[in-house]
């Protein structure tokens, strides 16, 4: 079970109070409409599923409830970092 | 193939006790029925003024029975009957959820070794006064250490005759 | 001598006797023995038989390496465990042993005939064998063969006992309680830290408790262990894995060293520790030597036979013969000598020994045999004597000897380090991977690190023999009956990785996970190759370390307690009128409420007519309910919806469809504005959590700037649903300070004021098409108040219905249910709720993805109604529709049934179906294959009743 730094509460906590998000960063349009099909698909569907340092989200669901974002490597599943919903990439 | 025999006790009928029960240094029992509320604002001081409260300050403190759960976000236990002013039009957000959960209490020198049996986090290192909101097992809860040997746990309604068999069926002596 | 116990030493506790049974005869041994020492010193060799050819078999090491001698023991009914290690069962009064994998005795077994054929089941046989015909599998094959090779028997009755289970803390963590375990537990005990060492063994101490000469030092250190608050010390306790970030994952087992009667509370606690550091202090596994007989009984690890003589007093043999190729062997015979076993010879396949081991032996009066091997083994059952060759070719001898110790070098257990993704490195002297690097706080001490003064040796263990490769009887998986043949077939056959290798020979598979086999396998694969080990590559270990029971896995919650069932206020109610049950996602809801002897259909339909013609009451508490709070709540719904919620007047109520951004339907419910900054949504029962979830998500991800909260408020109220043309009159006499009359409180609309004298938030909805009511009321008076509402309703006729006719009264008005008439690829215009999209906004959530082509492209499965040609036909859901039944088979399949029931109301049946441009289709005949006949019907709207939804003012 993963030990994760939450941002928020600034503390690293049991992987069981987390739920997944999928890779962070992929912000969605302010006008859709403006979006070509090919860019609407790649906002949709198109992950960048690297090995190795991997930006994701993750939300503290069983905790403070908040959404951050994390950098994980997929291939040892060490944290790099974690980081609040809004600040830069890291 | 093989068959298997019925399970001795269903799930359906695990039953909410009623009164105290008591294990080897750990009695489980009802908290008395609380008002409680959500109370959510973009900025404290503002929620504060319009329930005329002080408020944590860091997520996992409690003041008076004001639990602060995330940066935005309190939970109140408060006496029965405590009724909180709204703020309408307020960026705030006060909602009465006093029927939603039930609280139950565990205490004596075991009682952390019942909660320890399917929470994971490190209660030992848990002040005194400190609440937040975690799971036991699969099941979400809020957990406050109201003194050395006396925890609080508040837990969803339909969630709770679960979670006072799951807890007896940890202490000590409780269980056959 | 008494037998093959040795006149003293041992931690034995000689006076006290413990009387146990061995395949039914009664036999005896001391406390403080393991089954295998008992049986040992009563002369029992004969442990088991093979997994594969049912060969004899004897104990092959003292602790859980053991592949051999494995046993079920049985401690009454349900308590019945197969596949224990001998070595590793502790003694106790009254325990019943039975060996595993004989028929029908282990003596003389019939199957062992697979032995004899033994030249026809080379690797891979199996896969060979029965590939064809490939119905045979099931029915003959695999009962044949799941009778001759097999372990023991899994249980058939339901386990009695009760498992603990805790999350644990430490700052320090110690995996294994020998000398180098118990001195880091020392250590980190000094620094003040919580410290947790666990030992698999019943007692700690480790390889010291087969070394007299440590007993005291242990006594001391094991006492000022125990002395500290901090420190918990677990015996029995095996390190089952290590997970992520220090949390290692051990089972304790507590009551199975204990007789029946004295067994008291949980059989075994599941430990989930998280740790600031591990250390682990495993030890190290001696290896076996790969020669011919070496699976006779008697022939075992020499550290094997140390332990049994200096912890349990036992010998292993009268006449033993060592065959070493390292330093540990003779230190061990010596050890033995010492004891008091006599050691006729030591063979060791080197000539150049240290001279003062050679010395010692002759001392010793041992004779010594320099640069022989054992090239063969006399007798079947047991060992009844050894030929040795000079460099396994040259001038053979013959000794006299009962046992043969194989002492082929010691491999480091680096199994935990490896579950952290730990890498390794090859050691030529140790002739075994070691521990190299972790990311992990995480360090390896004495044996399992390498840091262990074990002596000089070489590394392989296959001995040279006059026989071919291909022609030896030499195993090197015992437990999987692997011989050395096996993997020079497989590496013959193309097999290059040493994971192909392993699952072709199945070398490393059984369930000691190769713990003695894996390294001389990777060994013999290297040799035939011809490439150095380091480019074969070792498997991967994986937990648990040892096998291990569900119970333990399971902890507290099992059966009762498996998993929470969810229960309204009013199911106690529910189930004292006899209500029939059936879960929705982990709640369990009434279905249906039979009266006398009715069955599911008679009760619905006397349900549905009953909610039709007078008035109906409905437990709804399990709807999903967000309470949306803030000045910025419109404009949050209005863009999570597809339709427009800005406009919504304060009291008023509309049903919201949510679409994913994908632009399929995910959820809906009806929801109503409370107050300009206050919105009562509902969600489906099954999908509360997922969209409270997603609007979380949007709201602090995506628009974080909009002041608005979300709560969820699902417990918080009881929901009862007043349903049909009385349902005014029902509730009237109980509600205080709302005016009921259709000109105030118009359908759609919600009203706050008090029932039963206690709040409620009443809505005006119907999900049946009648004049409905929605009484929301705090949970904890839910009950007291659909007691009232029963009580009103029954003089006007009502019935209490279930989820059963909810259904098909919803299905008469053509009401979808997300998730049975929606399946994750419908849009709103498929399901014909176009109008609930609200053309003239900018943007919601999945908008966009309305405009794709694939989704305003022609032929789009749409949802329509189906009226079977034969009325009392009722169509099964989920099944398949053609255009034209006479096609040729596969045929092109046009859609799918998504509701069917019986309509009393209509006395007929009713389908909702997904059909391929299925608006086009209006009047049209499909046709529904089933296995006996092809079922015709009419595609029609989807609206069976009351089109013009005139009965929902009563």
């Amino acid at each position: 079970m993963l030990l994760i730094h939450c941002p928020y509460c600034e503390e690293a906590r049991p992987e069981v109070e987390f739920v997944y998000g999928g890779e962070a960063h992929i912000a969605r349009p302010v006008d859709p409409s403006t979006y070509s099909d090919e860019q609407w698909e790649e906002f949709l569907y198109i992950r960048s599923n690297p090995r190795g340092r991997h930006h994701e989200r993750w939300r503290h669901t069983h905790g403070c409830g908040r959404f951050f974002n994390a950098v994980r490597d997929t291939v040892t599943d060490v944290f790099e970092t974690t980081y609040k919903a809004g600040e830069a990439r890291k | 193939m093989v068959e298997i025999a019925e399970v001795a006790v269903s799930a359906a009928e695990l039953k909410l006790g009623a009164g105290p029960v008591a294990g080897a240094g750990v009695t489980l029992s009802h908290a008395g029925p609380p008002a409680r509320y959500s109370l959510r604002a973009r900025d404290a001081k503002v929620l504060s003024d319009v329930i005329g409260r002080a408020l944590p300050g860091k997520i996992g403190d409690q003041t008076d029975g004001v639990i602060c759960l995330g940066p935005d976000e309190f939970y109140a236990i408060l006496p029965e009957g405590t009724v909180l002013p709204r703020g309408e039009g307020l960026a705030v957000s006060v909602t009465d959820v006093s029927s939603r959960a039930l609280g139950l209490v565990l205490e004596g020198p075991a009682a952390i070794s019942v909660l320890a049996s399917g929470c994971p986090l490190d209660l030992a290192s848990m002040k005194v006064g400190r609440a937040t909101r975690t799971v036991f097992e699969t099941v979400e809860i809020v957990v406050w250490r109201e003194s050395e040997e006396r925890w609080h746990v508040e837990v969803w309604r339909s969630f709770a005759t679960w979670l006072w068999n799951a807890f007896v069926a940890a202490m000590p002596g409780a269980h056959g | 001598m008494s037998g093959f116990r040795l006149a003293d030493g041992g931690r034995i506790d000689r006076r006290t006797k413990r009387n146990f049974t061995f395949d039914g005869k009664a036999q005896w041994g001391y406390a403080g023995d393991s089954l295998a020492s008992a049986l040992l010193a009563q002369g029992q060799m004969l442990f088991g038989r093979s997994f594969k050819y049912h060969r004899p078999r004897g104990i092959l090491g003292a602790g859980v390496e053991e592949p051999n001698a494995l046993v079920t023991v049985d401690r009454g009914p349900g308590r019945r465990t197969p596949n224990l290690r001998a070595p590793s069962v502790a003694l106790h009064d009254g325990l019943v042993a039975t060996s595993q994998n004989r028929f029908p005795t282990l003596k003389t077994d019939l199957i062992a005939v697979n032995n004899v054929f033994s030249a026809f089941f080379p690797a891979g046989f199996y896969n060979k064998t029965f590939m064809w015909p490939r119905a045979a599998w099931e029915k003959v094959y695999e009962p044949i063969i799941r009778r001759l090779a097999g372990l023991g028997d899994s249980p058939t009755t339901r386990d009695p006992d009760h498992y603990d289970a805790t999350y644990a803390h430490c700052e320090t963590l110690v995996v294994g309680a020998g000398p180098a375990g118990i001195a880091a537990a020392l250590e980190a005990a000094a620094s003040g830290g919580r410290v947790i060492l666990i030992d698999e063994q019943e007692e700690i101490g480790g390889g010291a408790l087969s070394d007299p000469a440590q007993w005291a030092w242990l006594g001391e250190a094991t006492a000022k262990l125990a002395a500290m608050d901090h420190v918990t010390i677990l015996p029995r306790t095996t390190a089952i894995g290590h997970y992520h970030q220090n949390f290692v994952v051990a089972a304790e087992r507590l009551t199975d060293h204990l007789s029946v009667d004295e067994a008291e509370g949980a059989r075994e606690k599941l430990w989930r520790i998280r740790a600031g550091e591990v250390v682990l202090a495993m030890g190290a596994i001696e290896r076996p030597l790969v020669f011919e007989g070496n699976d006779v009984p008697g022939v075992m690890l020499a550290s094997a036979a140390r332990t049994f003589a200096l912890r349990y007093g036992v010998a292993v043999g009268r006449k033993v013969v060592v065959m070493a190729v390292h330093d540990s062997g003779w230190r061990d015979a010596l050890a033995l000598h010492k004891a008091g076993v006599n050691i006729a010879a030591i063979v060791d396949l080197r000539r150049d020994i240290a001279p003062e081991l050679v010395e010692a032996a002759r001392e010793a009066r041992i004779a010594c045999h320099p640069g022989y091997a054992v090239t063969a083994v006399a007798g079947s059952q047991a060992v009844k004597g050894a030929t040795i060759a000079l460099a396994g070719v040259g001038k053979v001898q013959k000794l006299d000897c009962d046992a043969v110790l194989m002492a082929g070098g010691w491999t480091p257990t680096v199994h935990l380090w490896s579950h952290a993704k730990g890498s390794l490195r090859w050691d030529d002297n140790w002739g075994a991977f070691l521990p190299d690097k972790t990311h992990e706080n995480l360090r390896c001490v004495g044996a399992c690190a390498g840091a262990w003064d074990f002596g000089k040796g070489l590394a392989g263990g296959l001995l040279p023999a006059p026989k071919p490769l291909h022609e030896s009887k030499a195993f090197v998986d015992f437990q999987n009956d692997v011989k050395a043949r096996d993997i020079g077939l497989a590496v013959q056959e193309g097999f290059r990785s040493i994971e192909h290798i392993k699952r072709y020979t199945t070398n490393g598979m059984a369930t000691d996970q190769g713990k003695t086999s894996n390294l001389n396998g990777l060994q013999i694969a290297s040799g035939v190759l011809h490439r150095p080990v380091t480019e074969i590559g070792l498997t991967t270990f994986r937990p648990p370390y040892t096998p291990q029971s569900f119970g333990a896995i399971l902890g507290h919650h099992k059966e009762a307690l498996f998993q929470p069932l969810r229960k309204t206020v009013i199911d106690d109610w529910a189930e004292a009128q006899g209500a029939v049950y059936e879960n929705v996602a982990q709640w369990r809801r009434a279905r249906y409420f039979p009266k006398g002897s009715e069955d599911m259909d008679a009760a619905v339909a006397r349900e549905c007519r009953t909610v039709r013609s007078a008035v109906g009451v409905f437990d709804a508490s399990t709807l999903g309910k967000i309470e949306v709070v803030g000045p910025d709540a419109a404009e949050f719904l209005n863009r999570m919806y597809t339709n427009p919620w800005k406009s919504l007047e304060p009291g008023r109520c509309r049903y919201g469809l949510l679409l994913g951004e994908h632009g399929f339907i995910i959820d809906d419910g009806v929801s109503a504005r409370l107050a300009p900054d206050r919105f009562h949504l509902t969600t489906t029962t099954g999908g509360a959590a997922r969209v409270l979830n997603m609007m979380e998500d949007y709201l602090q991800t995506e628009w974080s700037d909009l002041d608005v909260w979300l709560t969820s408020t699902t417990e918080q109220w009881a929901v009862i649903a007043v349903q049909g043309p009385k349902a005014r009159r029902v509730i009237e006499p109980l509600v205080e300070g709302i005016d009921l009359s259709p000109e105030a409180f118009p359908h759609m609309s919600v009203r706050e004021g008090k029932i039963c004298g206690v709040d409620t938030r009443l809505f005006r909805v119907s999900f049946t098409g009648e004049l409905g009511f929605e009484v929301n009321v705090p949970a904890e008076h839910g009950r007291m108040v659909w007691e009232a509402i029963w009580a009103e309703g029954e003089k006007h006729g009502a019935a209490a219905y279930g989820t059963e006719t909810m259904h098909v009264l919803r299905a008469e008005k053509g009401f979808i249910i997300v998730g049975q008439d929606t399946d994750g690829t419908v849009t709103p215009d498929d399901a014909g709720l176009g109008w609930a999209v609200g053309k003239k906004k900018p943007d919601f959530v999945g908008k966009r993805s309305l405009a794709r082509p694939d989704i305003v492209a022609p032929g789009r499965k749409q949802l329509v109604g189906l009226l079977t040609d034969d009325p009392q036909l009722v169509l099964e859901e989920g099944a398949q529709i053609v255009a034209d039944p006479n096609q040729p088979v596969p045929m092109t399949m046009i859609g799918h049934v998504t509701s069917s029931y019986h309509s009393a109301t209509l006395g007929r049946s009713i389908a909702m179906a997904l059909v391929a441009g299925g608006r086009d289709r209006m009047g049209e005949t499909l046709h529904i294959p089933m296995p006996d006949r092809t079922i015709s019907a009419k595609v029609v709207t989807p609206m069976f009743y009351d089109a013009e939804g005139s009965r929902l003012n009563g």
